[in-house]
């Protein structure tokens, strides 16, 4: 083993003191697994669908390393700048957008064929959807990636709120068509509206000036704006040893995902997203116990229907979401902190509100088109107005799901 | 310092999920056009290119 490597994985080797080199040690039973559980889902995928699957699947591999090194939290960059008034996260996410914007709407604007953006009709169902959604976030304790990563890590309590996001987005997609016979309008796509250059002047220009509200919130609480969110080298380790065991500064997880998102866009055709997969889990338990989902409008829908008919392995969401929850484990077992935040089970308040929040993800993420990843994120890279309306209403939702987190011995 | 999980149950949650996935792969029209069947209609790529949201939903405008 390498000086290196051994520094990374923890060597047993003795010192010349005498003591073992036990600094750091990464987990190497979780990491293994992880890399183990790659090796099975990925080589089913090969062997039995198709080889973009495959590379969608490692795709969701690095996101999840991505998301876990980079403690990418929307939720609790949404909070920290409600409760702390401190707005690096929030700017984190914002630049973020940017950047796919920057990448993916010229991608989009290109015409090739086969490929869609995430844009999505606005009218009263993502207005309700998205508010719900915000609520569900800081009850549940994370977004729809957030969920994916923490239970990939380990954590029991977002184990229990993905379970009940589950719940929530079929009974969502059961009550769906319901909420779109509501006045609404089709959706409205800046590339179609302004053009590729018009587009992303457009998005700039508002995450820009969210931009400036955050700064201005955060200078009025602090006198100053810390620029967290611009570090590019790592605080404590070195470069190496920071990539494979955390904690990335931010602009590595903003490169990683921005490009990965860019990356499931040309290999998928279709921008990347999360929480259709629980849907389609929920769905596929009701189906296996005898429920015909048949009966339900959005399960007639020809996307629904051929996700439903046939095996998780072929749908796009369901292999990422695996090799997401693959790679944070690997990222936690690196960082030996896998199912560190679970010590102390939840219970009691706490339960409630992962069950409570997960009902609100579930429900607000079908009604709102998507969660934090397939419509803010992925629909702001696409030029879709609706996402801007989701960003707004799941804020409100968020202001109010934090003023209720101490009703559920939750900190703030 | 003490282990904040239990390889076993690690392991025996990974296999439930390996489990669940195998059973639906397995009844599958992918896995039934794998092994010959070819008439098994199968759907590498899931989109409906009419849809008005990521969803599979339709457009308000062409709701009743």
């Amino acid at each position: 083993m390498s000086e290196v490597a051994a520094s990374i994985l923890g060597s047993t080797r003795p010192r010349s003191d005498g003591f073992r080199d036990d600094e750091f040690r990464s987990d190497r039973f979780i990491a293994g697994l992880a890399l183990a559980g790659m090796l099975v889902v990925g080589g089913l995928v090969w062997l039995e669908t198709a080889p973009f699957l495959v590379a969608l699947f490692a795709v969701g591999v690095v996101l999840g390393v991505a998301l876990y090194h980079g403690a990418f939290g929307f939720t609790a960059g949404w909070r920290n700048l409600v409760t702390k008034r401190r707005g690096a996260g929030m700017r984190a996410q914002l630049l973020l957008f940017a950047l796919s914007s920057l990448i993916m709407i010229p991608l989009l604007g290109s015409g090739q064929p086969g490929m869609v953006g995430a844009v999505a009709p606005i009218g009263v169902s993502l207005v309700v959807g998205s508010f719900l959604f915000g609520i569900g976030m800081q009850l549940g304790g994370g977004c729809g990636s957030g969920t994916l990563f923490t239970v990939g890590a380990g954590n029991i309590r977002m184990l229990v709120t993905l379970l009940f996001f589950i719940v929530g987005a079929v009974v969502g997609s059961i009550h769906l068509p319901w909420w779109l016979d509501l006045p609404a309008v089709d959706p409205i796509s800046l590339i179609d509206v302004a053009g590729v250059p018009g587009a992303i002047a457009i998005q700039w220009l508002g995450l820009a000036l969210v931009m400036l509200w955050v700064n201005r919130v955060e200078r009025r609480a602090h006198g100053e704006v810390q620029r967290g969110e611009l570090q590019c080298s790592p605080t404590e380790n070195g470069w190496w040893r920071t990539l494979l065991t955390g904690r990335w500064p931010f602009v590595w997880a903003i490169l990683v995902l921005a490009v990965g998102n860019a990356l499931t866009l040309a290999i998928g055709g279709a921008p990347w997203g999360i929480t259709f997969a629980f849907n389609l889990w929920g769905a596929k338990a009701l189906q296996a116990v005898g429920v015909d989902m048949s009966q339900f409008e959005f399960w007639t829908w020809d996307y629904p229907a051929m996700a439903l008919s046939d095996s998780v392995l072929v749908n796009i969401t369901s292999v990422m979401n695996f090799g997401l929850l693959l790679g944070a484990m690997w990222a936690a077992g690196m960082a030996n902190r896998f199912n560190e935040a679970s010590r102390q089970r939840p219970q009691g308040r706490p339960f409630l509100a992962a069950v409570i929040g997960g009902l609100l993800l579930g429900y607000g993420a079908r009604l709102g088109f998507g969660c934090n990843i397939g419509a803010l994120f992925s629909g702001l890279a696409s030029g879709s107005l609706h996402a801007w309306v989701w960003f707004a209403c799941a804020f409100v939702g968020s202001l109010i799901g934090i003023r209720l987190r101490p009703m559920f011995r939750l900190a703030n | 310092m003490q282990a904040a999980y239990k390889r076993y149950r690690v392991i025996a949650f990974l296999l439930v999920v390996l489990m669940l996935v195998l059973a639906d792969h397995l009844a599958s029209p992918t896995f039934a056009f794998n092994m010959g069947d070819g008439r098994a209609q199968t759907a590498l790529n899931q989109r409906d290119a009419s849809a008005c949201a990521p969803c599979g939903a339709p457009c308000p405008s062409t709701r009743k």
